[in-house]
């Protein structure tokens, strides 16, 4: 839209663009769900498989409060894919800067990182419930697999590359090897590291969801399961659009988390870090 | 500020025996050669030089000619295959404090600010003390960004970050200077200023120094002796004396004396420049 009808139209309505942009999300949004409604109660669709909104809806009511059954559930996901992240992405990190700094490691390693990288880590699932037997060890084991990797390979390709100059700067300087890894290395590393960290992230809560699928005992995936087989597809729903959501916060989350790391991407970081280190050492220097 | 200079000819023995050079050196090289590790290409053959303390060298010579090559061996940065070199009187066979090095690029951290990237060499040294806080504090006002302290270096122009690395270079304390075109990716404009303050500072610090570029002006401006060098095989083709009186200011260029200079370097290059 041209820039000067937005005008009038502000002008006229008396809304800013932001707010005017909402509404118009807003109208989309009740658009779709009120066709929805009607094509269920006109019996356009399946009420098997598409429940109606004011369902869902009702459902969002019954497992959240009624009944507050989803709590545990959605507890005993997200701790699982808590644990199984961070127990992964440590792994991955060590051992990607194990594996970077060394060499000869390094080239007996590559071979078997490229063949697992091709493979579908959640191929393995099954096999590891086997080994590990049903119960939390496997279901962390499994969303271990699927975090270790990302960070595994952004450490491992971000401590290789450090720029040459700059090392040869740190060896006229007389730097330990230790002193090398904290002050230029790793710091060099961390933005590379964490969107490994971010994409641990999202494939963590899939992993959590395809090892409830299978052990069926507990979790957001169990849950569905059932509901699902009891055809209660609102609640199914309800459910899904959980998923919506803490997916989102997680993303929001590990965006935020990477923001603070590594600050100095971005203006805002700078600004705010540095206005702390000056206020640090301001008397002192 | 400076290191204590060490006294020449200690507890060296292999070295003793061959001709030291000049008793007053700061860096005294005989024979220097360094051929990489195929074994074809000869990066600096035969280079023979004494450098006296507080004097300011200038390195000209095309691409390839072992410019660069000559200070990583100052900088103990890389072994030579044969010949003496020697950094106050002491045989060079690792990285030492008593010689800093600068390059093209800043190569400066950017997650600190540019106080923390001044303190840096201290920092893997020792750990830091107010007075260390203090002296980089100063050298930053040296190089007139007092103001910029706590910038990082993503908010500063390239000319800003080269001055933050050189208070860093000041920072390590050493009396050797090694700078590899430092200012070789600046404006014009921007360069022929941090020439002049180079001067300043390096004589203001008392420090030897040793400065690559490609401009042969440049280089004799700045220098008490220009070493012109030539490629394949990389060799210091001559020693130029320059004799102009300091400190020199930039009009100083435009003098015939000045210009004969030019012309006396030119000549030894040959065609290529
Ligand atoms: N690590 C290395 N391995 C093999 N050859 C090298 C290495 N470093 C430099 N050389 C070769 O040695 C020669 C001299 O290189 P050097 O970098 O000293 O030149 P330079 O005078 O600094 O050139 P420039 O002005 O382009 O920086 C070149 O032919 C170069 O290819
Ligand atoms: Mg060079």
């Amino acid at each position: 839209m041209p820039a000067a009808d937005a005008d009038r139209g502000d002008r006229r309505s008396g809304l800013g663009l932001q707010q005017r942009r909402a509404l118009n999300h807003a109208a989309i949004f009740l658009t779709i769900v009120g066709l929805w409604e009607l094509g269920s109660r006109m019996g356009w669709l399946d009420p098997l498989f598409y429940p109606r909104p004011s369902n869902i809806l009702r459902s969002f009511w019954l497992i959240y409060i009624e009944n507050g059954n989803i709590w545990p559930e959605i507890y005993s996901t997200a701790s699982l894919v808590l644990s199984g992240f961070v127990a992964g992405s440590v792994l991955g990190v060590s051992l990607g800067a194990l594996v970077g700094l060394n060499g000869m490691v390094r080239r007996f390693v590559k071979p078997y990182v490229i063949v697992l990288e091709a493979t579908p880590r959640i191929a393995v699932a099954p096999l590891l419930i086997a080994a590990l037997g049903f119960g939390a060890s496997s279901k962390i084991a499994i969303i271990m697999l699927v975090c270790f990797f990302p960070p595994f390979i952004n450490t491992l390709s971000g401590v290789v590359n450090v720029d040459e100059q700059r090392l040869e700067l740190f060896r006229s300087l007389g730097a330990s090897k230790l002193q090398l890894m904290r002050k230029l290395v790793l710091p060099d590393a961390l933005p590379v590291i964490m969107a490994g960290e971010r994409l641990a992230m999202t494939s963590a809560l899939s992993g959590a969801l395809v090892a409830e699928f299978i052990q069926r005992d507990q979790g957001l995936g169990a849950l569905i399961m059932t509901y699902t087989r009891n055809l209660n597809m609102a609640s199914s729903f309800a459910c899904i659009f959980t998923l919506t959501i803490l997916g989102f916060l997680i993303f929001r989350f590990m965006e935020w988390l990477d923001r603070r790391i590594a600050f100095w991407n971005s203006e805002e970081g700078l600004q705010r870090v540095g206005a702390r280190r000056r206020k640090r050492m301001e008397g002192l220097a | 500020m400076n290191m204590p200079t060490q006294n020449s000819g200690q507890a060296d023995t292999a070295d003793q025996a061959a001709d030291a050079g000049a008793k007053d050196a700061v860096v005294a090289a005989r024979g220097l050669s360094k051929t990489f590790a195929d074994g074809t290409v000869v990066a600096l053959e035969g280079a023979s030089f004494d450098i006296a303390p507080g004097s300011f060298v200038s390195l000209v010579g095309p691409s390839g000619c072992g410019k660069s090559t000559l200070l990583r061996l100052i900088a103990g940065l890389i072994d030579k295959s044969s010949g003496h070199l020697k950094v106050h009187g002491k045989p060079v066979d690792a990285p030492r404090t008593d010689v800093g090095m600068m390059f093209q690029r800043a190569t400066l951290l950017e997650w600190r600010t540019a106080i923390e990237n001044v303190l840096l060499p201290t920092e893997i040294k020792r750990s830091l003390t107010k007075e260390d806080r203090r002296n980089a504090a100063e050298l930053l006002r040296m190089v007139g960004l007092h103001d910029f302290r706590f910038s990082f270096p993503t908010q500063l122009s390239g000319g800003m970050q080269q001055r933050v690395a050189l208070a860093r270079l000041l920072q390590t304390g050493a009396d050797v200077l090694l700078l590899d075109e430092p200012f070789g990716a600046l404006d014009e404009f921007t360069r022929e200023r941090l020439n002049v303050e180079l001067m300043r500072i390096v004589a203001e610090v008392g420090a030897t120094t040793l400065f690559v570029t490609h401009n042969i002006a440049e280089a004799i401006f700045l220098a008490d002796q220009v070493f012109v060098m030539t490629p394949r095989p990389g060799r210091i083709a001559s020693i130029v004396e320059v004799p102009f009186e300091r400190p020199r200011s930039p009009s100083l260029q435009t003098s015939p004396e000045f210009n004969e200079v030019v012309a006396e370097v030119r000549d030894i290059l040959g065609e290529d420049h």
